[in-house]
């Protein structure tokens, strides 16, 4: 009895029985398309993490911050805790070989401009001429903000080529134009000095999507601009940004600067000091999380595979019983054990290789059905495919196995008689 | 007593015990040692009342069983030795089954179903098929080879179960009523086709009936009954292999 006859006999016998072998697949469908719906996802949110960190001035990017200490004796931030421009300074020339670029920013205020009757909500950044370096962002009419701004503590701003277009019609056009915002209760008027690109990270164009909304509102002034309408003398910060130079170890780098600033600044500090964070590190994190969640839904669709093959199980019990007679008969004709045992096995596996191919199709659609409202799509992942397949495999095996082999084992004469 | 057309037996039987278990210690014996020797190319018919040992002798012909003790050889095999996957050889390649109620497999064409002893021997599919179709034709059922058990009367699906067990060309074929669940015109025709097996192709044929009319028409009536062979006549024909009447 050779395996295409088997496969054969048992498509005709799963096409007289229709309905029940739909809803037998069941089981097999939903835990083998949630598998492959979790790589898929899997996928999507690697691209869209990748594509997020390389928009973001990639690996090279580094962070530091004011964090409370283990054995802090205090539990809020002073004032004087705070990374002081000096520090930031004394760090850039200090480790200048190291440092291609640094990326403050003192703060982010909210800001309403009246336009056409309309209210614009808008997020004023202050920053310093390098943190355009800390995004994929790039200034494609006039300048970016430079360290003449940052001295005189000018009122000019670099808006997005989205603003640009919808306050002004376009970018040509908006260079120079003076902008009037409500910040802080006062009024405030902004020169148009830069436009820069708006791009959009896969993860921002996910909560774009979500919010159904594409107004970008950063618009980015000096940081002593922004120090001026607050009213402080001092820059503080809470963190900042490093870019390395490339071919830099940027942990080896972060460890130098954490010991650096906390042996300079913070060794006397009871409760505060410098920890860093770099992209690595992250990424670090966020495949942790990822893996947290992949395990809880493969453990789910384990058990929905598990019930789906108990499911099988039992169908195949079923048919045993229904078809003892025929059984009976194949024994009679001279079938051995072996080649009836193969026949229901063989049942049961193409029950779960049909419900397993139906589980992929749903898996990879409903997968890139999620990507298309996250933004990215990714391709299915092949290993998982071949994973999933042999999974179904194994299931028809393992849970066929029992009743082929009642089936193999009845008498001939007891099968015959059945009625 | 012609001994010069020397016929071996094809069946050979000697002291068959058939016995069941029906709770220790009690034991129920079927058949009480039971000779039966069928020359080849005989076609005897096994009658007797319901509960006469008919099926469990037959069973124990068509190696669907063991006898307790005793011998018994077909075509040359000893089948007290053998081990079950053998046996499930010696029904495929030796015994061709003709049941009452057909039992074709449901759901497989004609020609499939008389493909199966073939396809469970090992025999390629070009071969089955047209062997198949011979058989076939045989039965006179060439115009209906892809047709479905469930399309088919009760005469077209014996004739179709007569040319799956010649299938192998099997030692003997071991038809138990098979014509039974049919009406008298066609199962004429069925005993027509036994007929023409045996007479044209030397078929050995073993016949279990209760119908004495039928029984008449073969070579040799073998009466049992409460488990022991009560006649065995000769009524046709010549008397092969040296069987004496016995009653």
């Amino acid at each position: 009895m050779n395996l295409f006859e088997n496969v054969k006999l048992a498509l005709a016998s799963l096409r007289s029985n229709k309905m029940r072998a739909i809803l037998t697949m069941l089981g097999i469908i939903i835990g083998i398309s949630s598998v492959i719906m979790i790589a898929t996802m899997g996928n999507i949110l690697e691209k869209s993490i990748t594509d997020t960190i390389n928009s973001e001035g990639g690996s090279n990017l580094v962070a530091f911050q004011i964090s409370m200490k283990q054995d802090r004796t205090r539990d809020y931030i002073m004032n004087t805790d705070y990374i002081t421009e000096e520090m930031i300074q004394n760090v850039g020339e200090r480790f200048a070989d190291d440092i291609d670029a640094i990326a403050i920013n003192s703060g982010s205020e909210r800001a309403t401009l009246r336009h056409n009757r309309e209210e614009l909500e808008l997020m004023f950044y202050g920053v310093n001429p390098g943190f355009i370096r800390q995004s994929s962002t790039e200034v494609i009419a006039g300048r970016y903000i430079n360290d003449k701004d940052v001295a005189k503590k000018g009122n000019i701003c670099v808006i997005s080529d989205k603003q640009a277009e919808k306050l002004y019609g376009g970018i040509k056009n908006a260079i120079g134009q003076r902008i009037t915002v409500k910040m802080l209760g006062g009024s405030h008027d902004f020169t148009v000095v830069g436009i820069y690109e708006y791009k959009m990270t896969a993860m921002m164009s996910a909560m774009v999507n979500m919010m159904g909304e594409d107004w970008n509102n950063e618009v980015y002034i000096p940081y002593s601009t922004i120090n001026k309408i607050y009213q402080v003398n001092d820059s503080t910060f809470y963190y900042y940004y490093a870019i390395v130079n490339d071919g830099v170890d940027p942990t080896r780098f972060c460890e130098e600067v954490k010991n650096y600033m906390n042996h300079r600044w913070y060794r006397s500090n009871d409760s505060v000091e410098i920890r860093y964070m770099t992209m690595e590190s992250q990424m670090e994190m966020m495949s942790q999380v990822m893996g947290i969640v992949s395990m809880v839904i493969s453990i789910i669709a384990g058990i929905s595979l598990l019930v789906g093959g108990i499911g099988v199980m039992n169908i195949m019990l079923v048919s045993v019983t229904e078809r003892t007679r025929e059984i009976g008969v194949r024994k009679a004709l001279g079938a051995p054990n072996g080649a009836i045992r193969s026949q229901f096995i063989i049942e049961s596996v193409i029950i779960c290789l049909i419900g397993g191919f139906i589980g992929i199709v749903f898996g990879i659609l409903l997968g890139n059905i999620a990507g298309i409202i996250v933004g990215t799509t990714a391709p299915p992942s092949v290993g998982a495919i071949i994973l999933a397949v042999s999974f179904a495999m194994a299931i028809g095996i393992f849970f066929g196995y029992y009743p082929a082999n009642r089936a193999a084992k009845l008498d001939p004469i007891e099968a015959l008689r059945y009625e | 007593m012609i001994m010069s057309k020397a016929v071996r037996p094809i069946i050979s039987m000697k002291g068959i015990v058939k016995s069941f278990y029906v709770g220790t210690p009690n034991e129920l014996e079927i058949l009480h040692g039971l000779d039966i020797s069928v020359p080849e190319g005989q076609f005897v018919s096994i009658v007797g009342a319901s509960g006469s040992g008919k099926s469990t002798l037959m069973n124990i012909v068509g190696a669907l069983d063991r006898q307790t003790s005793g011998q018994y050889v077909l075509d040359g095999i000893d089948i007290t030795t053998i081990d079950d996957a053998e046996l499930s050889g010696i029904r495929n390649k030796k015994i061709g089954f003709v049941f009452q109620t057909f039992n074709l497999i449901a759901r497989t064409s004609a020609l499939k179903n008389v493909e199966l002893p073939m396809l469970y021997a090992g025999i390629p599919a070009k071969e089955r098929t047209s062997r198949a179709k011979e058989l076939l034709e045989l039965v006179e059922m060439s115009e209906r080879l892809k047709h479905m058990p469930n399309e088919l009367s009760g005469g077209q699906k014996q004739r179709i179960a007569i040319a799956r067990a010649m299938a192998n060309d099997p030692a003997i074929i071991l038809a138990d009523e098979p014509t039974g669940a049919l009406d008298s015109k066609t199962g004429r025709l069925v005993m027509d086709i036994f007929h023409k097996l045996h007479r044209e192709q030397g078929k050995t044929i073993v016949l279990i009936t209760h119908n004495p009319e039928l029984a008449e028409e073969t070579d040799r009536i073998i009466t049992l009954s409460d488990g022991r062979i009560v006649s065995d006549r000769i009524v046709n024909g010549e008397v092969n292999g040296g069987l004496a009447e016995k009653s």
